[in-house]
Formats: structure tokens, C-alpha cells, sequence
């Protein structure tokens, strides 16, 4: 029951996707990284029994879905150190212009 | 010798012109850096005499520094100097900074309110100021008085071995700490500050240190 709601959930993120896709609102890179980010946790979801074993066999005490909870927040969180770096680009990138303007309008 | 002074401004209509019009005489020229402000700092600053060159939107002191001084070497200074706009400064310290640069003795030259006693803000004298420093010694090895000073004065060839990236304040500790890593001649001179105001507050520390960590990591 609970790999199927996991399920109907995945596929209520693909069909958005796709959505997004239709509507131009995602480019072509972006649909790809979402599309194997969401069909890798559907393909995670439906190997749980298996996961369960090799979890086991790994030697954790948890089961699978709860390590690949562990997984998800540490993937989350590489996710924010990587937007924050781009951020910091954008910023240094804006600053560049504001000064080349700045400089060149006085000049 | 052609030494012209840089001057970040961000709404400060109220000191601009005084500050401009104290420096005027004394320096070949004066640049005002207006990083985007919503009052007359601009139209003051041109009023008194210097040179403004406007932000279209607000970057940092750091960054309205950087323009400036690209700005001034490219008008072929041969020293420049970072003043701040909020009438702190006095341009009584400006012989003193400069005497090193111009009589060759250094390439780059920093005010130090610690090297004479003054009104300094007890928060800042016992706790942030000694905690800059620490962190600049622990982290830099970088053995200054006052790592968080706006006053400076460098030399064309000192400012092609220290362009900072910082926009904010972390351009101080980066200015230092470039400054050291190339070897460049460093000087500490005396100077006084006038507070109007106890500028930075702890919470600006820590903004600085995080601005410093993340700007190492995006490199």
C-alpha cells in the first residue's frame, strides 16, 4: 500500500513534468536531470524488498525506505550548497556589470 | 604624483559634501562612488567637486571600492586612496598614510585606530575588533592591528596583485589577506576615527566570516 500512494506520487511529479515540458516552462537539460531524478526513485520504490536486503546485508539496522529518507535529505542538501554557490555567482556576475556600466557611462 | 581618492557612498546626502569638500584640496581628485541611493548623494557629491560614477543598484561598499579604484587607475593614479563617505575619517590622517607609498617604503598603507587611543566603542575595542583579529592570525596569519579599517592607501601595481571579489565588508579581510599572500610591502599608520554611530555590529562579523568561507568555496 504504501509503495503504491509512493508511486501514484511519483506519477503525479512525471506527469507535471511533461506538463511543464509541453508548456516550454523547463528546457531540455532541466527535463532530463527531473526525469532520471524521478524515474530513479520510482525504480527505488519498487525494489524496496530488494533494498531491504541489501540494507540489511550492509549491515544498517533501519530498513531501506528509511535510509533512502537519510539519502534524500543529504542529496537536499547538496542541492542548497550548490544553488547558494550559483547564487554567489550571479551576484559577482551582476556586481561585473553594474560596474562596467558605472564606469563606462562616466567614461 | 597623481592620487586620487575613492569615496563608497550609500544615502549619505547628510556628510557627502563636507567629506568631498575636506579631500578636494588635498588630492588630485575625488571619486564618489554612489552604490544606488535613494536620497541626493549623487547630486551633493557632484555639487562639491568630485567625480561620481553611479551603481544602478546597490552592490556593497566592497564593490562600489572595486569601481572606483578601477575607475581612478584607469585615469592613470598613481596611488589611491579608500575613504569612507560618513565623515568618520579625517583627512588630518592623510600625510601620514601616504608618506610610506610615496616615499617608496610600501605598496600598501592601512589606518589603524589602535595604534593611538581614541573614543572607540567599548563592544568594538574588547570584543569584535579583538575577534577579527584573532581570526584573521588564526585563519590568514595575517598579524595587523585593525583587520576591519576602510582607510588604505596602494599603489597602481599593489591594486593589480589585490582586486578583491568581495562586494560587502569581507573585502577588508580579503584586501589583507591578498595583500599578505603576495607579498606586498604592508604599513600601519595611526588614525582617528570619529563615531557618529558604533558602525558594525557582531551580527556584521559573522555576516563578513560567511561572505569570506562562501567566496572561497565558489572559487
Amino acid at each position: 500500500m504504501q509503495s503504491l500512494i509512493a508511486v501514484i506520487i511519483v506519477a503525479w511529479f512525471l506527469s507535471r513534468l511533461f506538463w511543464q515540458k509541453k508548456k516550454g516552462s523547463v528546457n531540455k537539460s532541466e527535463f532530463v536531470f527531473w526525469l532520471i531524478f524521478w524515474l530513479l526513485a520510482l525504480a527505488l520504490i519498487l525494489s524496496l524488498k530488494w533494498l531491504d536486503q541489501l540494507v540489511a546485508d550492509l549491515g544498517f539496522s533501519s530498513s531501506a525506505i528509511q535510509v533512502l529518507l537519510y539519502l534524500a535529505v543529504a542529496v537536499l542538501i547538496y542541492f542548497i550548497f550548490r544553488i547558494r554557490l550559483r547564487l554567489a555567482k550571479m551576484e559577482k556576475d551582476i556586481s561585473k556589470i553594474v560596474e562596467h556600466l558605472a564606469i563606462t557611462k562616466r567614461d | 604624483m597623481k592620487i586620487i581618492a575613492v569615496v563608497p557612498a550609500w544615502n549619505e546626502a547628510q556628510t557627502i559634501a563636507q567629506v568631498v569638500g575636506q579631500l578636494k584640496p588635498l588630492l588630485d581628485e575625488v571619486v564618489v562612488v554612489d552604490d544606488a541611493s535613494a536620497d541626493d548623494t549623487a547630486r551633493l557629491a557632484a555639487a562639491a567637486g568630485a567625480v561620481v560614477l553611479r551603481h544602478l543598484l546597490n552592490r556593497g561598499q566592497g564593490a562600489a571600492l572595486r569601481t572606483g579604484t578601477r575607475w581612478a587607475f584607469n585615469q592613470d593614479a598613481d596611488i589611491v586612496v579608500h575613504f569612507d563617505a560618513d565623515g568618520q575619517f579625517s583627512v588630518d590622517d592623510l600625510p601620514a598614510l601616504l608618506a610610506p607609498l610615496k616615499a617608496g617604503q610600501a605598496d600598501i598603507v592601512f589606518g589603524s585606530r589602535f595604534l593611538r587611543d581614541n573614543s572607540l566603542p567599548p563592544l568594538k575595542r574588547h570584543l569584535i575588533m579583538p575577534l577579527a583579529r584573532l581570526i584573521n592570525r588564526w585563519l590568514f596569519g595575517i598579524r595587523l592591528t585593525d583587520p576591519q579599517n576602510g582607510l588604505r592607501a596602494f599603489t597602481h601595481e599593489a591594486f593589480t596583485k589585490i582586486i578583491w571579489q568581495e562586494d560587502g565588508m569581507a573585502h577588508c579581510s580579503e584586501i589583507l589577506l591578498l595583500a599578505h599572500r603576495r607579498s606586498l610591502r604592508l604599513k600601519e599608520v595611526p588614525m582617528t576615527v570619529i563615531y557618529h554611530h558604533y558602525g558594525q555590529k557582531l551580527s556584521g562579523g559573522i555576516k563578513i566570516l560567511k561572505d569570506l568561507v562562501v567566496n572561497k568555496l565558489n572559487r
